[in-house]
Parts: structure tokens; sequence; C-alpha cells
């Protein structure tokens, strides 16, 4: 059995609660989790314990049904849920970490730590296998972390609404 | 005093007298209006709203300028709207932009010039599914689609069914539903697919008959052109050429007739009038009490002809931008993408900048009541996809939701489902006693456009005398 460990680091140009209540939200993962086509089935604001669902896109235009299990909770610091659906890999953990920092003009900044782990038996095959997948599996979470940049600019953008 | 309040007598039960009332003071009942003053009869026109223009308003900009966040399009073979805005002196400028379209799918953007989007995978579908429509819609009448060859197998099944029986890849049903969802406020699977063709067929006057590619073109089709001055001005205009006979905030309540006439009651007074002509959307009609009641099959077709679900979003800089890296502003965009059709929505002089997107069909059902910031934000990141990040820096947003206006309910156009046409279509513009109907959904051209409500209205009006 192989285990992967694969991490991408990015800072998120918003303070830190922002950003938590927007990965927070269950319902809100296809708006910026590149491959989640959509958010079949979600409890909202993320809660141990609760399930969510989406429809995630895998390799080219192969798609699969993923359910994903909120397992820690650690407010403004850490998020962990375990998935399935994701065959060949199973034991499947994902990991968001977040930490405060200064932009160098000053500014609430986060830094966000984007971890997936998990296992892909088949031995030799196995390590094939993810040499295949793990490339694209670190552009999209450097995506996604990209994604929920602009997704909290797109609504933070200040402008006055009539 | 008021020309109509001079000319309309109070009688004994305390109801003004007049020769007319037309419900609805958008172009359908604005025209008729016109045409029956012109033709000598004393009329009221009778508007729930406190403005005139029905589906077209217009937005502020300040200084001056509009933009509109109802209908704003029009073009070749919309003959009737075209002649009475320059009749009202309501002058028309070439809507499109110089510069490349951008064509978005699953979030990779592609510029292209011309009609055809870069998309070797789902031209063949589109090509297969547009030979497919001219060939079918040529067939029907526009003024009775229920006496098309297989009318009732058309009208058995949806038109996303009837596009899926040719397809290869599934592209076409998509790029369909880039159109329908601005132009049904909805899509394939909502309509029938002999209501789809007869809509197509509708594209066009008594010399063209319509086509695809006039209802969805832009230079030389239904978006060639817009109003100086926004298309709510040619309403405006025809309310001021009536001169006080357009009574506004005065919803219709009840309609009752008799052998001598009608009694029209509304929030503002009771009317009694020889004759009614009713302009309003066709459910809307049917929430008005009537008695007698209207005929059964009129009443279960106008239940059975909603509006779809449709938001203009629309924002706004302090110049349009886009047009210094060649881009016209305007977008389609696939893959789940809330906006899926955007414009250049800008003034004719050049500023402010203004783009606007549909947000319609499926994408308004999952949107509309999404919290009002992260739909916001979801539009400017189509926006974005388009014209770049700059699209973040709005000096202001405006979003106009047609399900949220009580007279509307919903937009642009009434769509109907399998079923409907072939058993009840021909109850459409029945007069109903001294009741005559109007609207841009009872015109055989252009139906559910501006130019359909000119052509209504000026049909209902002409009925209307020669009955007299």
């Amino acid at each position: 059995m192989n285990h992967y460990v694969v991490t991408e680091t990015a800072v998120i140009d918003a303070p830190l609660g922002r950003v938590w209540d927007v990965i927070s939200r269950t319902d809100r993962y296809a708006e910026w989790v590149a491959g989640a086509i959509e958010v079949t089935d979600h409890h909202g604001v993320a809660t141990v314990g609760k399930t969510y669902a989406e429809r995630n896109r895998t390799l080219g235009p192969l798609k699969t049904d993923s359910v994903w299990t909120v397992r820690e909770i650690e407010p403004l610091k850490r998020r962990v849920d375990t998935g399935t659906g994701f065959a060949p890999l199973q034991d499947v953990t994902n990991t968001f970490e977040f930490r405060p920092v200064q932009s160098p003009d000053g500014r609430d900044t986060t830094e966000m730590t984007y971890q997936v782990e998990y296992t892909i038996p088949l031995g030799p095959l196995g390590l094939l296998l993810d040499s295949i997948q793990q490339p694209a599996m670190r552009a999209g979470m450097r995506t996604s972390m990209a994604n929920l940049n602009t997704l909290i600019r797109s609504e933070d953008s200040g402008t006055g609404r009539r | 005093m008021t020309d109509t309040q001079s000319t309309a007598a109070a009688d004994h039960r305390g109801s003004r007298t007049t020769d007319v009332v037309v419900i609805g003071a958008g172009l359908a009942g604005l025209t008729a209006a016109r045409e029956l003053v012109a033709a000598g009869k004393s009329v009221a026109v009778l508007e729930a709203r406190d403005r005139v223009g029905g589906r077209l308003l217009n937005h502020d900009l300040g200084d001056g300028q509009v933009t509109e966040v109802g209908g704003q399009f029009v073009g070749p073979t919309q003959d009737h709207i075209l002649a009475l805005a320059k009749e009202v002196g309501v002058a028309t400028y070439q809507a499109a932009v110089p510069g490349e379209t951008v064509y978005v799918n699953d979030g990779r953007a592609k510029r292209f010039t011309g009609h055809t989007p870069p998309d070797l995978f789902a031209l063949p579908d589109m090509g297969i599914a547009l030979a497919r429509i001219g060939q079918a819609a040529a067939k029907v009448n526009p003024a009775a689609p229920w006496q098309t060859p297989d009318a009732r197998e058309l009208d058995g099944m949806t038109y996303e069914t009837w596009l899926r029986k040719a397809e290869i890849t599934g592209d076409a049903v998509d790029m369909i539903n880039l159109f329908l969802n601005s132009a049904y406020g909805g899509e394939a699977r909502d309509a029938s697919a002999l209501f789809s063709l007869w809509y197509v067929s509708t594209f066009g006057n008594e010399t063209n008959p319509g086509t695809m590619e006039r209802g969805t073109g832009t230079t030389g089709g239904a978006q060639d052109s817009r109003f100086v001055g926004g298309s709510q001005l040619v309403a405006q205009r025809l309310a001021e050429e009536l001169d006080g006979r357009v009574h506004l905030s005065a919803p219709v309540r009840r309609i009752s007739q008799d052998s001598t006439g009608v009694t029209v009651v509304s929030d503002a007074g009771d009317w009694r009038a020889d004759r009614v002509i009713v302009a309003v959307p066709p459910l809307v009609a049917s929430r008005i009490v009537w008695d007698p009641l209207l005929p059964a099959q009129q009443d279960q077709l106008f239940q059975r002809l909603p509006f779809g679900t449709l938001m203009k979003c629309v924002a706004v800089y302090d110049k349009p931008f886009w047009r210094e890296d060649g881009l016209s502003g305007m977008g389609l965009l696939r893959g789940g993408s809330p906006i899926r059709e955007m414009f250049d929505n800008t003034p004719p002089d050049g500023g402010p900048g203004v783009l606007m997107g549909f947000l319609g069909g499926k994408e308004w059902r999952k949107w509309a009541h999404r919290p009002a910031a992260e739909r916001r934000g979801a539009v400017l990141r189509c926006f974005a996809q388009v014209v770049g990040d700059r699209a973040f820096d709005t000096i202001d947003y405006v979003e106009q939701d047609w399900t949220a206006e009580q007279w509307t309910q919903g937009g642009p156009t009434s769509v109907a489902a399998p079923g409907v046409l072939t058993d009840f279509g021909q109850w459409m513009g029945r007069p109903h006693g001294h009741v005559h109907w109007a609207g841009a959904e009872f015109s055989p051209y252009w139906n559910g456009y501006m130019d359909g409500a000119v052509r209504s209205g000026r049909t209902a009006a002409a009925e209307l005398l020669d009955r007299d």
C-alpha cells in the first residue's frame, strides 16, 4: 500500500475570518474547488460528523461522485475532512490550515496550506498511477486556492449597490 | 383635469365612461391606445405600475445616461417597432461593438471573431442542430403552429428531447441553451419542441420567414440595434402623446361584461367602456377576476403560459476598458457558468462602461435566492473571464429580477411546455365578448419581442375598430 501526502501553500488576499467563512460553507465548494463540478448534497456551515457530497471531474472527461465527512474543526486554524469515491485513491484525507499574515503593504492576508493524504493499492501499478495523477492534483490544489482568492475578491470589491 | 377625465364623464354609478379601456401601458397597450385615439375613440389606459413601459425599463446612470435592465435590442424585420420609434422620435444605433468575442468553456477563454465559436467538438452538433431547426421551423405557420405537420408529435416532447435525437456529443443542447437562457429565461427542457420551432418561425415578417440565425444574430439579427435614450423612452413618448389618458398605479382587479359593455374595476376607480383591450402578460390576465369567467380553454391556456425566470445583471465601470484590449465585451460562457451570455451595454457616446449579463433559466433557479453579495461575485467572476480582472473594479452594480415584478412575474416571455399549443393554442387571441387581447405573446411575428408587442397592439385596435 503506497501512502502519499501532497501539500500546496498559497496566500489568500483576505483576512483570516473572511477566508474561514467561505471555506466553512459546504454548499460553496463547486465555486472554488477545482474539479468540483457540483455540490449535490450539503449541510451548510461545516459541522463535525456531518457529510456533504460532490460531483467531481477526475481525469479527462471522467467524473465521479464523492462523499466527504467533516472530521475536525479548529476554528480559524484547521479543518480536516475524509472523502470516499475517488478510486483507486483510498483513505483520502483533506486538510486545510490557515495562518494570518501581513502583506508587504500592511494588509491582513491569510496563508493557506492545502494538504491531501491518500493511499493507492496495486503495488508498482499504484506508483505509476500516482505519477500520472499527482501533478494534476497539485495543479488543482493551486488552482483551487487561486479561485478562492478570486471568489473573495469578487464579492468584496467595493461598489455602491442600489 | 386631464383629457381623459374631461372626455370620460362619470356615470350615475360613479364609474367614468370611455369608449375603450386599455389595460396595461407596455408597448402593446400604448400602441393600441394610440391607434384608437387616432381613430377618434376616447380611451383610458390603466397601468398597475407607477410607470409605463412594462418589460422596458431604463436604469439611470447619472449625467443623463441610461442603460436598459429590460428589453433592449431590435433588428431587421422588426418593422413595426422600428417604424413606431421613428414616429415618436427615438433613434437607433448599432449595438455591436468592434472587437473580439470571448468563448468560455469549462473556465478556458478563447477570443474569436465572426459568428462561430472556436469549439471543434461542439460545431458538428451545432451544425446538425441548426440545419434541423431551420428545416423544421420552415414548416411551421407562425399564425397557426398547431397546423404544423406532426404538430402533436412535436408538441408531445420537449425541445431538448427533440434536439437530442440527432446529437453526437451533446453540445448542441448546451449551445442552444446559451440562447434560450436569455430568450426564454429557461432551458430547452422547459419548452415543447413545437413551441420552440414556432418561436423560431416568428423571427421574421410577412415576407421574410423566421430563421434561427436572425433570432440569435447580433449585426443583421435580433440584437442588431438599440435605442438612443433607452428602449423605455419609446413607451414614455407614446404615453406623452396620449396626453393624460394613461392612469398609473391603477391595477385592474375585476372585469365584468354585460350586453351593453364592460365595467373595469381598478384601484384607481371604475371605468365603464364599450370595449376593453387587455394588454398584460397572459398569466397576469388569468388572475383578474372575470365576470363572466374566461372560456375555460382560454383560462387554461393563459395559466400555462408563464414567463421564464430571468434577471439582468449590470456592472458599471468608469469607462469600457475592454475596448482598449480589442474586446467587444460580448461573451458566450458554458460549463455551468451563471452568466451564459453577456454584452457591452455602454451608452452610445462611449461612457460610462457597462457590461450586462443574463442570469436565466436553471442558473437563475440556482442563484436568485443566494445572498446578493455571493450572486454579485459570481456574476463579476463571469465578466472577468471575458474581459479580465478589471471586471471587479465596478463603480455600480445593478440587478433587475423580473420574477420579482408583480405585474410581469418573470421574463422575458411566455414559454409553453409540451401539450399547450396543440390543446389550447387556438384560444390565444380569441376575443372574449367585448374584450380583446394584445401583448408581445399574441403576435405571430417576433413573439415575445418589442416588435411583437407593437404588432399585437395594432392588430387588437384594428380588430376592435372592425367590430364597431
